[in-house]
């Protein structure tokens, strides 16, 4: 019986290596989305977004406070302009994402001490962009505007010191926990390669059943009187320890070379994994099973693999979605692997958390392979 | 002689056609029995039935004494050489061999043997996929043999191939009916009717049975009906 179930993953591993196209496509292409994603997240952090001034009030106030916002740190001013009309255009030809626009009569309103309105402009057509350009720009200008309520205060006769505790009544202080440096690279890159990854192993699942059934060596199988329950179960043991031994390389560069946080021990997160890779293979099997031919279970594949990640709520909070789709994303493993990632890479939340996120995967997994099992023996 | 496949009102429809209607057959042990007919006769249809490929409308089967509605447990008995390439294409000679031997749980003792007799030797790495079609009917009979079967389903087991294949196959035949197995052979050319015991000739989804002789007489006078119009002299 031992023998029997062997042979059969033996020759699915085989199957695996032996298809050149469907071997390039598991083995290389989560560990190729790894190394372009580290690339091009490299940065970590946006730095030098394009700024451009319009000093319509040019005094030596406005002179200054342009100076000031030129020195800021995660703004590269690339332009000092004379009108509104030149910043719009420079924002539509993409050359500046922040217009700082400091208008006319500056320099009297500070004098006099009256509120000055100072406008900043920011390109909000890149949501990444915008948002950081946004957090660039709310920086400077606070540290800016806390010093000219200081100086109108010392102007009006108010002590410095008085001044600066008045604009410093409550301190408040920004402590980002899990990811210090609010690094891109920590946040995006291992989930976008395992999205790679994961599509990659639904689409493999996806020609487990129908693989077979498909092809005309069916009628050996059929006729062999081995059990179906034995012979698929089997191939896709086979399949899962291969879905697993191709997220290993993965891990072992992401963790290892490319020092991306891991904080939750490596065989708790690997066992997590396998409970999101049995997960998946239960969804390939069950679309496989329902599937008229190879091409048909191919589609359902992209259908489920490919927006699962967006619905996972790793990108957009899960909580922020209408409840229906809430509720229907908690179907997919997908959203129970990538929020886990979270948890449990970057905090190590612990075994609680962990197992309930793993149970909650197992319960997809039985009902999948459940109604895979009534349609595979129906057929 | 004792009856190993017992076929009772069996009734296969698909879709709305009918395409066995009531047959009722019977086949001893050591027997050879050909199952005759045209193309879409049903032959096929009623071999992958009693090999328990597919499932079938009404009627009863018993192949070695068991329902074959109820058990698989039958299909240890039987071996199966089917019409269409049913081989594992990417795996080599040797490599579908040894597979299609686990699968029926048959052990490894007859594959050198069937290698032997079959002639296999030389092409033992070759892909199944890229055999001559005379190699690959003796790989596709080595294959149903492993097991050792009592009764052996062989669906056109020998069609446009090499005499050299047609004889080592012919010779395997003999020597499994001779070692007391029982064979069910469809086949749609009528030359190898003086090679079964018996023939039910199948036509319309029904049965007609005949001793060699007296099939062959039926066809010659079809033959010879249809002399005007141009046949020939397959099915």
């Amino acid at each position: 019986m031992l023998n029997q179930g062997l042979a059969i993953m033996r020759r699915e591993v085989f199957y695996l290596c032996r298809d050149r196209g469907l071997r390039h496509i598991l083995l290389c292409g989560s560990l190729i989305g790894l190394l372009l994603f580290y690339a091009i997240y490299s940065a970590q952090v946006l730095k030098d977004i394009p700024a451009a001034i319009v000093d319509l009030d040019n005094s030596s106030a406005s002179r200054e406070l342009a100076e000031k916002i030129s020195k800021a740190e995660y703004l590269k001013l690339v332009a000092s302009l004379e009108s509104y009309d030149d910043l719009q255009e420079l924002i539509k030809q993409g050359r500046v994402i922040v217009g700082i626009v400091i208008p006319e009569n500056f320099a009297r309103d500070v004098a006099l001490g009256r509120q000055a309105r100072v406008l900043a402009v920011i390109d909000g057509s890149n949501m990444i962009y915008a948002t950081n350009a946004s957090a660039a720009v709310l920086t400077v200008t606070r540290t800016i505007s806390a010093q000219a309520g200081v100086s109108a205060l010392v102007a009006r006769g108010v002590q410095l010191k008085q001044a600066q505790e008045a604009y410093q009544a409550i301190d408040f202080s920004e402590e980002p926990w899990f990811n210090p440096a609010l690094n891109y690279a920590y946040f995006l890159v291992l989930a976008l390669a395992l999205n790679i990854w994961q599509q990659c192993c639904t689409l493999a699942a996806c020609l487990n059943v129908i693989g077979e059934r498909g092809m005309k060596s069916w009628l050996q199988i059929k006729a062999s009187g081995i059990s179906k329950f034995k012979f698929f179960t089997s191939k896709s043991l086979a399949q899962i320890l291969i879905f697993m031994a191709i997220v290993l390389p993965l891990y072992i560069l992401a963790f290892g070379v490319f020092k991306l946080p891991l904080n939750c021990s490596l065989p708790a997160f690997l066992l997590f994994t396998l409970a999101f890779a049995i997960a998946i293979h239960s969804i390939g099997t069950l679309a496989s099973s329902f599937a008229r031919n190879a091409v048909d279970a191919a589609r359902f594949g992209m259908i489920i693999a490919l927006p699962s990640f967006v619905l996972s709520g790793y990108t957009w909070p899960l909580e922020a979605m209408p409840a229906y789709l809430q509720k229907a994303a908690r179907i997919l493993p997908q959203t129970w692997f990538f929020q886990g990632i979270n948890y449990f890479a970057f905090k190590d939340a612990g075994w609680n958390l962990m197992s309930h996120f793993i149970l909650a995967m197992l319960a997809i997994t039985a009902v999948c392979y459940g109604a895979a099992a009534i349609l595979i023996a129906r057929d | 002689m004792d009856t190993i496949v017992a076929v009772k009102d069996l009734t296969q429809k698909i879709g709305k056609k009918t395409v066995l209607d009531g047959l009722v057959l019977e086949v001893g042990t050591g027997e050879c029995l050909g199952i005759f007919g045209m193309k879409g006769s049903g032959k096929t249809a009623l071999l992958h039935i009693l090999a328990g490929i597919d499932r079938f409308t009404s009627g009863k089967v018993l192949v070695a004494g068991l329902d074959i509605r109820r058990t698989e447990g039958f299909k240890k008995y039987i071996g199966l050489v089917t019409q269409e390439r049913s081989l594992f294409q990417d795996l080599s000679v040797a490599e579908n061999l040894d597979f299609i031997a686990v699968l029926k749980n048959a052990g490894r003792d007859n594959i050198g043997p069937l290698i032997r007799r079959l002639e296999l030797g030389e092409v033992l790495n070759q892909p199944a996929g890229t055999l001559e079609a005379g190699l690959y009917q003796r790989l596709a009979l080595a294959c149903a043999l492993l097991n050792s079967p009592r009764l052996l389903l062989a669906d056109e087991l020998i069609g446009a191939i090499d005499l050299e294949s047609r004889r080592i196959i012919l010779r395997e035949l003999k020597s499994f009916l001779a070692g007391g197995g029982t064979c069910v052979w469809a086949f749609s050319n009528a030359e190898f009717l003086p090679h079964v015991d018996r023939v039910g000739w199948l036509e319309k989804g029904k049965i007609s049975f005949y001793q060699p002789a007296g099939a062959l007489a039926r066809w010659s006078g079809l033959i010879q009906s249809l002399a005007g119009q141009g046949g020939d002299s397959d099915a």
